[in-house]
């Protein structure tokens, strides 16, 4: 009864109501859109630097996170990358050995981090291997290969074909002593890893810095970042099992993390307020319409309803009108974000900027039902929070007084 | 090796008993320690352990030093490392390995990493002098032990001066040995101590004959140098100090 008390008097000024439909609706369309673009942008970002050398995810040799040395070491990284691959979610581990040396060329000489890698599971794991500018990347046939970042072939001074001179600790403590040849540059576009990482066959450098079988880090694929993370649990049990720790992206890139972070806290001061003002001005209707009634609250006060029943079809008023707006609102966002997420979002702004923080030229917004829901949800209960001030004031009506308007 | 390492360390061996002066100054019992320890040329043997949690490793060395800043440090045993060596030359820092039969000078990003697998650095062996040149020193306490009078010197680095450390603390004692160094972070917090285990006497002079350095983050850490023989002041040819007898020694 009282709904339907509450729906005839929402049409009773159909503009009013159709007006403030409206602004619910942008609204909610807008958040709808605005949080899928945001979380489209941060998850191609996450993805796409992440791809570069990370990886999805890591497990690596207990300590080796607080002292990277060869010291802390996987002892069989073969058997332990089959179960992690084992895991739903997970479709390549690859194992690293991570050592530090002087790398020279004839008077040339500059420190480098030498990663031993296995190539044919590293380019499923690395883009390194599709951005090789000379020469190739590396081939599970190699040997004495290496390929290095196109910084470091500079101040090395060498090309595709020359040797390198590595030269470092082994984890035993003695002298990690080999020489080995260009067989590709790179350029991952990362200045901090073209200028200090050179890669080189698993089992050599297994070799040259005394690992016996073992390996550092185990890095982890997946058909997406979301797919790995879903993962996180069965890997973290596995992790636990075997002595070793999981690094989830967070973890592996904790300044990318930070950034994502902040820039989610200060668009949420902007979602904040527009869903307060909004709220607001959907209050500020009602409570007019209100204090229009008041005559008419009086007559259904003297005609024997209580005065929490009209309060409670006040309130129903507003609610039907924050659920209708937002219902079109997440119809109609959630309608544009699709088409977009299918098309793709170009930017007018020079790709090799982008490409500095990760960011694809082309950005896809990712609609997902949190995306979907949040701003809206929202936006109805800050409208059901600020519609206990207009109940309020009609729990206060008296009959009589009312009735004269006042 | 010993001036190499052991200036680093400070550790110093005074020629002739120890003066009874009273309460000499910081910078005089530090220069002084620092003089008295450099003889114009030295040769020693030293046996280097490197401990670790899951493994220990003991190396062979024989080292030269001429004057202030030349040394070269060349390793005998374990046979997987004899050959490798280390030549400073000033500033400069080059090493070989006879496996690659290559001299590579070292790269200045990498004078902070570990020498030899040990828990000093390539700065350790390099920058020798900076205790004296680029730190400012205070008494800071005087006590007796064992005999001797030791004095304990807190070093902090001058403005602007190229020092990793926040401060150094120094236990010398009246004969001009250091007994103990330790190295604070910016934090002021001590990040590693080096100790003279043993002192004894090598070619006439009283000397730390047993010094252990110890990264204090990381327990079961350390690196021990027992020096064996010792000559001193017997001369060095000049053919010692140069890129091809690093390479193809002499002798």
């Amino acid at each position: 009864m009282l709904a339907a008390l509450a729906w005839r008097n929402l049409w009773r000024r159909p503009q009013r109501t159709l007006l403030s439909l409206l602004s619910v609706t942008l609204v909610s369309g807008l958040l709808v859109f605005v949080l899928s673009f945001q979380d489209g942008v941060y998850g191609q970002m996450k993805q796409t630097t992440l791809r570069i050398f990370d990886g999805y995810a890591e497990l690596q040799a207990s300590g080796y996170a607080d002292d990277p040395t060869l010291d802390h070491a996987i002892a069989a990284p073969d058997e332990l990358a089959r179960q992690a691959q084992a895991v739903p979610g997970v479709s390549v581990a690859a194992p690293r050995v991570n050592g530090f040396a002087i790398l020279a060329s004839g008077p040339r000489s500059y420190a480098a981090v030498v990663v031993g890698v296995d190539p044919a599971r590293e380019a499923r794991i690395s883009s390194i291997a599709t951005t090789i500018r000379d020469g190739r990347y590396l081939t599970p046939s190699d040997t004495d290969a290496a390929v290095l970042g196109d910084l470091l072939a500079k101040n090395l001074g060498v090309r595709v074909g020359d040797k390198v001179t590595v030269l470092g600790s082994a984890r035993d403590g003695s002298v990690a002593a080999d020489v080995l040849t260009v067989a590709g540059i790179y350029h991952s576009g990362i200045p901090d890893l073209d200028r200090t990482i050179l890669e080189m066959p698993l089992a050599r450098a297994q070799a040259t810095f005394q690992m016996q079988d073992a390996a550092n880090t185990i890095a982890l694929g997946g058909p997406s970042l979301a797919a790995v993370n879903h993962a996180l649990p069965g890997l973290d049990a596995l992790a636990r099992r075997s002595g070793v720790t999981l690094m989830d992206w967070r973890a592996l890139e904790p300044a990318m993390r930070a950034a994502i972070d902040l820039k989610y806290a200060a668009s949420m001061l902007f979602y904040v307020s527009l869903v307060l003002v909004v709220a607001f001005i959907i209050l500020n209707t009602l409570l007019m319409s209100v204090l229009e009634r008041t005559r008419e609250f009086g007559t259904l006060l003297a005609l024997g309803m209580r005065p929490g029943q009209i309060g409670a079809m006040v309130w129903i008023e507003l609610i039907a009108l924050a659920l209708i707006g937002c219902a079109t609102g997440i119809a109609i966002g959630g309608a544009a974000t699709l088409w977009l997420q299918a098309t793709g979002i170009v930017f007018p702004i020079d790709p090799k900027l982008l490409a500095q923080f990760g960011v694809p030229s082309r950005l896809y917004p990712n609609l997902s039902l949190m995306s979907a829901l949040a701003g809206p949800g929202a936006l109805v209960a800050a409208i059901a929070i600020g519609g206990l001030l207009p109940f309020a004031r009609v729990l206060r009506l008296t009959p009589a007084l009312a009735m004269r308007g006042g | 090796m010993r001036r190499l390492l052991l200036s680093a360390l400070a550790a110093l061996a005074a020629a002739g008993p120890a003066l009874a002066a009273p309460a000499p100054n910081a910078d005089q019992i530090l220069q002084r320690a620092f003089d008295n320890y450099r003889a114009k040329t030295s040769q020693t043997t030293v046996a280097m352990t490197i401990h670790r949690p899951t493994w220990e490793r003991r190396m062979g060395v024989t080292s030269w030093t001429r004057g202030e800043t030349d040394a070269l440090v060349r390793f005998t045993a374990p046979p997987a490392d004899a050959g490798n060596a280390t030549l400073k030359l000033g500033n400069d820092t080059w090493v070989y390995n006879p496996k690659l039969n290559q001299v590579i000078k070292l790269p200045a990003s990498m004078m902070s990493q570990s020498w030899m697998g040990s828990d000093f650095s390539y700065n350790d062996l390099s920058k020798s002098e900076d205790l004296l040149t680029s730190y400012t020193h205070r008494l800071i306490a005087t006590e007796q032990a064992g005999g001797h009078t030791v004095w304990t010197i807190e070093s902090t680095p001058k403005p602007g001066a190229p020092i990793v450390w926040g401060k150094v603390t120094i236990k010398i004692r009246d004969d001009s040995v250091i007994l103990e160094e330790t190295f604070f972070d910016q934090d002021m917090r001590p990040a590693r101590r080096m100790t003279a285990d043993k002192v004894g006497v090598i070619a006439g002079r009283p000397y730390p004959v047993s010094l252990t350095m110890q990264p204090l983050d990381k327990p079961g850490q350390w690196t021990r140098v027992e020096t064996q023989a010792g000559r001193f002041d017997a001369g060095a040819p000049a053919y010692l100090f140069t890129l091809s007898n690093l390479q193809n020694p002499r002798s």
